[in-house]
């Protein structure tokens, strides 16, 4: 049985004057040339003096961990291990303990995070832990992580994420 | 005998047991009625009213005493207004009833608002989350808003055992830890006191006891049957959350009822056991010895073979080993009762294989005072045994040992070698609280008196003084790092499955002995 072969893909042929390459230099050039006029003369900035000087963040940009406290300034998070399990990239450890009577004033619940450790070596930024927090107690709104020559201090533990400020609740990040 | 009879659930027509629970009737039909109070191994009370249900019967014609039909030829069923709890209603034959309707549904949503009106809803935080029934029934048939707007009852959380909590705040007042300690236990020293919103379970210690806390061996029984996170364990309290854990179907080793579990495992670790699948089958509750046991398998573990106290390799120790097997010329194995019947079968293939030697080799599992006076089938309560050795059945249907213990403590003194099977070193095995107070035993004691150590070889699991002193110790698997059967007091034989993987190399104590039979044939091939 004969095949009739359909070739559904034809070959660009290529115009007389498309071969030589002067046009599509100029048009992106011209682009090029747009954006420079835009923001050289229109908005007068090319650069910014990063790092001492930092552009704003979009509301939904997903940087450093940020614990946070309520009004009351009583830690938010009760160590329920939500972020520990929904984290993709196993970055997240968390060992719970009771809270005693005389720490009653710092906590919201009977349960706290004794240890909480975020593993920047290992953090994909990819927010699911933010998601998974009932509390609220979790956010990635502490800015561009900053490089370091050693791997411990990349390892955010509880102190290095406690924000003092009450911070958002639930649902209101924009 | 089951006394079968016909009853009508939903329209579908259903054969169950006459003299069952409905709720467990319906259970083996796969129709699951929501339920908190109700247990199987305890006496109904009807409180929580979560499992309502309509009941209905045919309705009668007056003049032909026949059933009523209606134009289709069906009968009519007359429904009770009310409704009843089904733990409650007894089986009768014929009886109509809805567990699914509409009209059952909307009532149940009513009774799971009404119970979570004081429920701080703080399962983050709550241990029993996962497990919990509250939790589970309020996703499956309560409703997500509450029609509540007044403040919450708050009452501190208070410590009423030596290892329970109560939190009242989670409590619905099921009676079930009641009940328990009442009939199951045998104390009745749980309690409600105060009335209406105030009502709280508190520990009432019973007449004649000075007791402050609740301290009965059923603590982790309590925290289990709750079906709400109200009764908690305080020493597994946020240890880990219950969805972490994998589960096997095991046994627990704790004592000669052997009980069947589930091991909830974690890192290589055990964390807890649970009461095995099919509760009704293979036993709703286990003691808080053995369920708060397993963290003895990974603390303190002999992982090294040691010689005079020393850590040393493998095929450093058993070549001398085998030499000193070629100059003693009686052996005695002690204990053993703690292996499972794989172990010992291979154990006693070897012992036999010695024999036929012409090595004078015996065997005494008895090893303390009670199994001399014979108090095998003495209980400490209605699960836990004084004979605390899982495998000591086996053993007694398998060797004879020596007629009376002066003997087996003369031929302590005469043996050239003694091998100690795992008597140093079992975990919960004794009656001691810390099993790191292994020089209270009674067989430390007697060989530290008659100054065995010297010839003394252990097959140990942990390490503590005793394999300090022996001459040799070689590291053993505990139980959960392999599968095996072991008989338990009614000389059912029951499996073990593998829960923990073992450090690398480990072996059985029968495997081991046969590695060191084998060094020791290779030996006797070179001496002739």
């Amino acid at each position: 049985m004969a095949t009739k072969i359909v070739q559904v893909h034809q070959k660009y042929a290529w115009k007389w004057w498309q071969k030589f390459y002067f046009m599509s230099i100029t048009a992106g050039l011209l682009v090029t040339l747009k954006h420079f006029l835009k923001s050289a003369i229109l908005r007068r900035q090319v650069t910014v003096r990063y790092p001492e000087e930092k552009r704003p963040l979009s509301s939904r940009f997903r940087g450093l961990h940020r614990l946070k406290k309520d009004e009351e300034g009583r830690l938010r998070c009760t160590a329920c291990y939500c972020c520990q399990w929904v984290c993709p990239a196993d970055a997240i450890h968390i060992e719970a303990a009771a809270v005693t009577a005389e720490e009653q004033h710092l906590y919201r619940e009977d349960k706290y995070p004794k240890v909480f450790q975020v593993d920047l070596l290992r953090c994909i930024f990819c927010g699911l832990c933010e998601e998974a927090c009932p509390k609220g107690a979790i956010y990635l709104d502490g800015g561009i992580p900053m490089p370091d020559d050693s791997r411990d201090r990349l390892i955010l533990n509880k102190e290095d994420m406690i924000e003092s400020v009450g911070g958002k609740l639930i649902g209101e990040r924009v | 005998m089951p006394s079968m009879v016909e009853i009508f659930v939903d329209g579908l027509k259903l054969q169950v047991d006459e003299k069952k629970n409905l709720i467990d009737a319906l259970k083996e039909k796969g129709i699951h009625v929501p339920h908190f109070c109700y247990h199987p191994a305890l006496e109904v009370v009807g409180m929580c009213r979560i499992c309502l249900i309509e009941v209905g019967s045919v309705k009668i014609d007056p003049q032909t005493k026949e059933p009523a039909r209606d134009d289709k030829g069906q009968v009519i069923v007359q429904w009770n207004p009310k409704f009843q709890a089904a733990c409650n209603t007894p089986i009768t034959a014929g009886m109509h009833i809805r567990v699914a309707s509409e009209k059952v549904k909307k009532a149940r949503e009513g009774v799971m608002e009404f119970l979570l009106i004081n429920h701080p809803l703080d399962c983050p935080v709550c241990d029993k989350a996962g497990e919990c029934s509250l939790q589970d029934y309020s996703f499956a048939v309560g409703n997500e808003t509450t029609r509540y707007r007044e403040v919450k009852r708050n009452i501190p959380q208070e410590k009423i055992g030596t290892n329970l909590l109560i939190n009242h705040n989670r409590c619905i007042l099921c009676y079930r830890c009641v009940r328990f300690d009442r009939d199951i236990v045998g104390i009745h020293d749980l309690e409600m006191q105060a009335r209406g919103n105030d009502t709280v379970i508190a520990y009432t210690p019973p007449p004649g006891s000075r007791d402050t806390l609740l301290n009965h061996n059923y603590q982790g029984a309590l925290a289990d049957i709750c079906p709400v996170g109200a009764l908690l364990n305080e020493n597994t309290l946020f240890r880990s959350r219950v969805w972490w854990y994998q589960q096997n179907q095991s046994i627990c080793h704790g004592c000669s009822t052997l009980c069947r579990v589930t091991t909830n495992v974690k890192n290589n670790e055990i964390y807890r056991y649970m009461p095995p699948e099919e509760p009704e089958k293979n036993g709703f509750f286990i003691c808080d010895k053995g369920r708060f046991s397993t963290t003895d398998f990974s603390r303190d573990r002999l992982l090294t073979y040691l010689i005079k106290g020393h850590g040393s390799k493998s095929r450093d120790v058993l070549p001398q080993l085998a030499d000193l097997f070629h100059q003693a010329h009686s052996l005695l194995l002690v204990g053993g009762t703690t292996e499972s019947c794989e172990d010992i079968d291979r154990i006693l293939s070897l012992v036999q294989k010695w024999q036929a030697k012409g090595k004078q080799v015996n065997w005494e599992y008895r090893t303390q005072p009670y199994m001399w006076r014979g108090e095998w089938d003495k209980k400490v309560d209605f699960l836990l045994m004084v004979d605390q050795r899982p495998n000591s059945n086996y053993l007694r249907q398998k060797i004879s040992g020596f007629t009376s213990q002066e003997k087996w403590q003369e031929a302590l003194q005469e043996a050239d070698l003694i091998i100690v099977i795992n008597e140093f070193a079992a975990p919960y095995s004794y009656r001691i609280e810390n099993y790191a107070d292994i020089e209270k035993l009674y067989l430390f004691k007697l060989f530290e008196e008659k100054s065995l150590w010297s010839k003394t070889v252990l097959l140990n699991t942990h390490a503590n003084a005793a394999t300090a002193k022996a001459l040799a110790s070689l590291p053993i698997m505990v139980f959960p790092e392999k599968a095996g059967t072991y008989i338990d007091k009614e000389g059912v034989a029951k499996k073990s499955a593998q829960s923990l993987t073992p450090a690398q190399g480990l072996l059985s104590s029968g495997q081991i002995l046969a590695k060191w039979n084998d060094y020791v044939e290779q030996d006797s091939l070179a001496y002739v």
